[in-house]
């Protein structure tokens, strides 16, 4: 079955050339133009990604974001047309996955869409204990003393590449490279935001984190398994 | 330690002598009205005391002249029809007659004496009041009134008491006792209410003097004050302005001069905020701008960009013409892009919306990754890449982004620039500054090139095939993001012997460099690269 993507942009001639391009790339895509017909169309198409531009009438993308985010962890890559403004950090902090300014090209575009549509990382093992938690890799699941902790696919990547190397230190780029898909030099606001929202999630105090440990002057390490 | 100190207190002094006009003024006035003060009261107290001692010394005069006539009268009348006399028994109502006479105050002291070198028939024996030292009267005195009859002599002197020497006043004149020849009157006068009023009325002259300067100094401080205080508030509300701080204003009281002066003040700062307000409206109006054809022009730029990739991809089913035509289109797309990310990023240095934002980063390793993305096109061009780099090996506190696009910007240059021949890169270090420079052995420029190579829009050589799709905004904005690091962009070029670009940075952001570790062009300890470039040129 075809990955159905949701495309929300207000300006059709380009939400429609984006549609070419992932037909092209064997996608399914549907449209909406504005904010509200965005969260309509979110539930009724339930889609496998959401291409997300950041200036929509009606609603802005990111308040669409926080609303897809409340029910869901389909990955939500932004479309902005500033890569330097505080909308971008804004926009991560809302929950989207990752990012494309304005102008891409067609390959980059896929490239980010097959990075977060792709299966997790697969492991030989199936459960794996990270800090007090316990990651179940076939099931997508998390747990904490037996009841799910709610992740979205990417902060479940997240997790599991520092769970399944807990001696290993990650840089930002090593983790940018391997959970978001970036070969190269990319914005590290995205490690840093995700790592917040998915230490909001998974740790007891995250202050003192325990879970997703901070390596000072160079990332991030797994806690050790309780 | 003491001189240390000492110096320091005399800088501290110093210090507060040239800062503070108020302490200048009122020392200055103080200095020299304690000048005046003391000769007004020096010269009064002369005149008092002259004054004073002249009324005693007449009346002294007029007291023995006086005293003199009746003594004579007295001798004269006592002389019996038989011409005799007992000059004793005068002498002694003298005595009285003359304490009657000269009743001044001080104590009137006197002497009968008699003119010594006489020789008469009857010798009156020499009489004075008791506890006068009759030394008091000097023989040179004696000698004076002796001579001249009928004269008065006067002579200052020190009269020997328990307590002290008390000044005193000698008047002398002759009489004649009959039958017993010249004798010599002589009144001594204590004068010590005199010396007592001068010293009280000095006594009151010094205090009056230091009351009277003290007051001057105080004055002064005073209307100092009210004068320099307004021109205080001035200069502490222009420091403030200066800061930045444009809501400040002066109060405005009255309507002399100082009132003026803080009208105009005030307007100046109305006028100023206003200016700077509009300015900052301005700035806003442009970043607002930008911002907005950011977005206005990314969007449609997008669709052509999808558009053109699409079509580039199929150019293979196309007829040549519409093939090559999708080939021109991506092209042309992806330098439009280029330039207006590069317009978009001057106009956010014009609109002054560009912020730092630094991470420690390892310059050596950033050199290398960018000569990496630029190898393949050096390699097109036949360019050999070499880095030099004896320092720069720490995590210097820069924004990665801003120093690689300079990098990619010097090298693009380099390798267009270079006619094949090697480019060498240094990375070098010291305690203050880190440097970067791009040494190429190409083409050159001359002096006129020079002088423009840093201006907007502007190409060494238009008719040059350019592979790195240049702007004429790249070394512009090399040049504001050095800036934006406190750092700089030094040039050296000689046509035919190549170009070197030089980026120097503070190790500290905010940091002032006035040097920079690489010397321009670079000395290569070896000189391999420019012997081999000699070589090379040879060769071809």
């Amino acid at each position: 079955m075809d990955a159905r993507i949701l495309v929300v942009d207000d300006d059709a001639a380009i939400a429609e050339m984006i549609g070419i391009v992932l037909r092209g790339e064997g996608f399914e895509p549907h449209f909406s133009y504005d904010g509200p017909a965005a969260i309509e169309a979110f539930a009724a198409v339930k889609p496998d990604l959401v291409l997300l531009d950041l200036m929509l009438p009606g609603m802005d993308g990111i308040e669409v974001c926080t609303r897809i985010r409340e029910s869901s962890g389909t990955p939500i890559i932004m479309l902005t047309a500033k890569s330097d403004s505080t909308d971008v950090v804004r926009g991560l902090e809302s929950g989207a996955d990752d990012y494309v300014v304005k102008p891409f090209n067609p390959k980059e575009l896929v490239a980010r869409i097959r990075t977060r549509l792709r299966p997790a990382a697969t492991s030989e093992v199936e459960r794996l204990p990270i800090g007090d938690l316990v990651i179940d890799v076939t099931g997508h699941e998390v747990t904490r003393g037996g009841s799910p902790i709610s992740l979205t696919p990417l902060e479940f990547d997240l997790l599991l590449a520092l769970a399944m190397k807990p001696n290993q230190v990650f840089t930002r780029e090593m983790l940018l490279e391997q959970v978001w898909g970036y070969h190269y030099k990319a914005d590290t606001r995205l490690v840093n935001v995700h790592v917040q929202r998915l230490r909001a999630k998974v740790e007891q105090d995250p202050d003192n984190p325990s879970i997703v440990m901070t390596v000072r002057g160079v990332g991030y390490r797994a806690g050790a398994a309780r | 330690m003491p001189p240390y100190t000492w110096r320091s207190l005399v800088a501290r002094v110093r210090h507060l002598w040239r800062s503070s006009l108020q302490l200048r003024t009122v020392a200055i006035t103080v200095f020299l009205s304690t000048i005046a003060v003391t000769i007004i009261s020096g010269y009064m107290s002369i005149s008092i005391a002259t004054n004073l001692y002249e009324a005693r010394k007449s009346q002294a005069i007029a007291e023995a002249r006086q005293a003199t006539v009746s003594v004579q009268e007295l001798f004269d009348s006592s002389v019996t029809s038989n011409g005799t006399i007992d000059v004793e028994t005068v002498s002694v109502t003298a005595a009285t007659t003359i304490r009657s006479v000269a009743s001044s105050p001080g104590g009137t002291q006197f002497a009968i004496l008699r003119t010594p070198g006489q020789t008469t028939q009857v010798v009156m024996t020499p009489s004075n009041t008791s506890g006068l030292d009759v030394t008091v009267i000097s023989d040179e005195l004696r000698g004076q009134v002796s001579q001249e009859r009928g004269l008065l002599y006067t002579q200052a002197v020190s009269l020997q008491n328990e307590a002290s020497d008390d000044p005193g006043l000698v008047v002398g004149s002759v009489f004649e006792v009959p039958t017993a020849g010249q004798y010599e009157l002589y009144l001594v006068y204590n004068v010590r209410d005199v010396q007592q009023t001068l010293d009280f009325v000095q006594q009151t002259l010094v205090i009056g003097s230091l009351l009277l300067v003290a007051t001057i100094g105080l004055v002064t401080y005073l209307v100092t004050r009210l004068a320099i205080n307004p021109v205080r508030v001035a200069a502490e509300t222009a420091e403030k302005l200066a800061d930045g701080q444009l809501e400040e204003r002066i109060p405005v009281k009255g309507q002399d001069v100082i009132a003026t002066l803080a009208r105009s003040f005030n307007r100046m700062a109305d006028s100023l905020q206003r200016q700077i307000t509009q300015l900052a409206a301005l700035s806003r109006v442009q970043q607002r701008f930008v911002s907005d054809v950011s977005h206005e022009l990314r969007t449609p730029l997008t669709t052509i960009r999808l558009a053109g990739d699409v079509l580039y991809e199929q150019r293979d089913q196309f007829s040549p013409t519409t093939a090559r035509t999708a080939e021109l289109l991506r092209a042309q797309v992806d330098r439009f892009e280029v330039m207006l990310a590069d317009l978009l990023e001057m106009s956010r240095y014009d609109a002054g919306a560009v912020e730092l934002d630094t991470e420690p980063t390892n310059l050596v390793r950033l050199v290398e990754e960018s000569l990496e993305a630029i190898r393949p096109l050096a390699d097109e061009k036949g360019c050999e890449l070499r880095l030099v780099a004896p320092g720069g090996y720490f995590e210097a506190e820069v924004e990665s982004r801003r120093i690689r696009r300079i990098l990619q910007n010097l090298l693009g240059n380099a390798v267009d620039h270079g006619e094949g021949k090697p480019i060498v890169v240094y990375v070098d270090s010291d305690s203050e500054a880190v440097a970067i420079a791009v040494r190429d052995f190409g083409v050159g420029m001359d002096a006129a090139q020079l002088e423009r190579v840093f201006d907007r829009f502007w190409r060494a050589d238009p008719s040059r095939q350019r592979t790195t799709g240049g702007t004429g905004l790249g070394l512009a904005i090399a040049t504001e993001d050095a800036q934006l690091h406190g750092g700089k962009i030094d040039v050296w070029s000689v046509p035919g012997e190549g170009t070197c670009f030089r980026l120097t940075l503070p190790r500290e952001p905010g940091a002032v460099v006035d040097h920079s570790p690489i010397d321009l062009p670079p000395v290569d300890p070896l000189d391999v690269v420019a012997l081999e470039a000699a070589g090379g040129d040879d060769d071809a």
